[in-house]
């Protein structure tokens, strides 16, 4: 079927399969339609479908919730294309030619317990992927419907195994059923990569890091693709990783071994959200501090002053990443230097 | 013309944002510290309550859902914002602040003048 997307840029058309949604089809033949979640939460891939026919998959997608149906309005990455379609998206759309996403497919292994309730896992691809640091992919399985988007912990180039962290939800379908199953190969599909909440050493600046609970999972990949350039030689580095108690936090190791290379040039602090530290350093990885409160409330007193030259990065839970913006509009970071990735 | 009181000058903290109902249209009344801008409550991108969503540092409101911002001086978009604020006219007289309501702003899914701007090459 051919898609023709009307913008403020101008028309762009491209092929979309019977399979995949619009939004995919545009993204992996290099049309930058927006989006953020591509997972139906956020609603920013909104589309008006002027004529043609569509299927949505997830109707009550909560990021449709202000979409008009009656005019025609769904989001991209929810619809798939029945038949030649024209849609208006109201925004600009650029091109790209490297790094486009593509569908690839994968299995899962080597899940193993972090937390009470977090687990890592590795997923071994069919074909090698190229990505940025603090990207992520969207997981489907063929037993579950919908898919779900997981940042990537580790970095590599041309990776043939990605890393991904999962925290357990009370009814969360794809962590239930990966909890449930035996350490085997689980085939999924995966699209990706995705996102904008991106670290590039070139752009030659000092880091900041604020994540909630697996909001962690895009930092360690920046911390190792920035330690692997020598970032730290040259720029300073902070990172707030917000857990509940001492007991929730994971990927200490790793952390302190960041801290390690960084000549000093690295802080990283775990600030609690429902215990007092009791003590200024993590008491069996002392390179990492402790504080008490919420993580972007630690992050906005401890930067206070140092709101220079710096790229934030922001991941987590929604009110976590909307108080961290706050705190770091308040404290004159440009909008533009800051990154962020919601996931709900 | 139809200048109407939203507010007491002072009712408005500076650098905050309240929301007020004047004859059944929702109108944000947003202090800045050098003025004052009434808006429609909602930011132009995806409709986010700037009640809750809104920061204003030095004259620029922020929405902090997606990072859109604007120069309340000079209504000039800042960073990746892609559209404009709907504003009322506004001013002050005898410690109150009014503004020029005809009808309701509303952010569409385009706006008219948009496509009229050459919309679609």
């Amino acid at each position: 079927m051919k898609i023709t997307v009307e913008s403020k840029s101008g028309r762009r058309a491209f092929y979309c399969g019977a399979k995949e949604t619009i939004l995919n089809a545009g993204l992996r033949q290099g049309v930058n339609l927006p989006y953020e979640c591509a997972t139906g939460s956020c609603g920013t891939c909104r589309a008006r479908v002027i004529s043609g026919d569509v299927e949505v998959r997830w109707k009550d997608a909560p990021g449709g919730k202000k979409l008009k149906p009656e005019k025609g309005d769904v989001l991209m990455c929810q619809t798939r294309a029945r038949s030649d379609c024209v849609l208006r998206v109201p925004s600009e759309i650029s091109t790209r030619d490297e790094n486009r996403p593509a569908l690839r497919r994968g299995v899962i292994r080597n899940i193993r317990k972090l937390t009470s309730d977090v687990v890592h896992f590795d997923l071994h691809l069919s074909d090698p992927m190229d990505f940025e640091a603090g990207q992520f992919v969207v997981l489907e399985t063929d037993e579950l419907s919908g898919g779900r988007a997981y940042s990537m912990v580790n970095f590599d180039r041309a990776a043939a195994r990605i890393a991904f962290v999962l925290k357990r939800k009370p009814s969360g379908g794809f962590s239930d059923w990966l909890f449930t199953r035996e350490n085997v190969d689980l085939p999924v599909e995966v699209f990706g990569p995705l996102g904008r909440c991106i670290f590039r050493p070139e752009e030659g600046k000092n880091i900041v890091c604020i994540a909630g609970g697996s909001g962690i999972a895009g930092m360690m990949s920046i911390l190792e693709h920035a330690t692997r350039a020598d970032h730290f030689s040259k720029y300073k580095g902070a990172v707030f990783f917000g857990v509940r108690t001492l007991a929730d936090a994971f990927y200490l190791e790793a952390l302190s071994g960041y801290v390690a290379a960084s000549r000093g040039n690295l802080e990283v602090t775990i600030a609690l959200s429902d215990e007092t530290a009791t003590t200024p350093a993590h008491p069996d990885h002392p390179s990492l501090k402790l504080a008490s409160g919420m993580v972007h409330e630690v992050a906005a007193r401890a930067i206070e002053d140092r709101y220079c030259n710096m790229i934030a990065y922001v991941a987590g839970p929604p009110i976590m990443v909307d108080g961290a913006i706050r705190a770091l509009i308040v404290g004159g970071v440009p909008t533009l230097d800051i990154r962020y990735d919601k996931f709900s | 013309m139809a200048w109407k009181r939203i507010c007491g000058a002072d009712e408005v903290a500076e650098n905050t944002v309240k929301k007020f109902d004047v004859d059944g249209i929702p109108i944000l009344l947003v202090n800045y510290g050098e003025g004052y801008r009434a808006i429609p409550p909602i930011c132009p991108h995806m409709e986010e309550p700037l009640e809750e969503s809104g920061v204003i540092v030095r004259c620029v409101l922020t929405c902090t859902k997606h990072l859109w911002a604007w120069d309340l001086k000079t209504l000039e978009m800042k960073g990746e914002t892609e559209k404009p604020l709907k504003t009322y006219k506004v001013k002050q007289e005898d410690g109150s602040v009014l503004a020029n309501i005809e009808e309701e702003l509303i952010y569409e899914f385009e706006d008219a003048e948009e496509e009229d701007d050459d919309f679609f090459k």
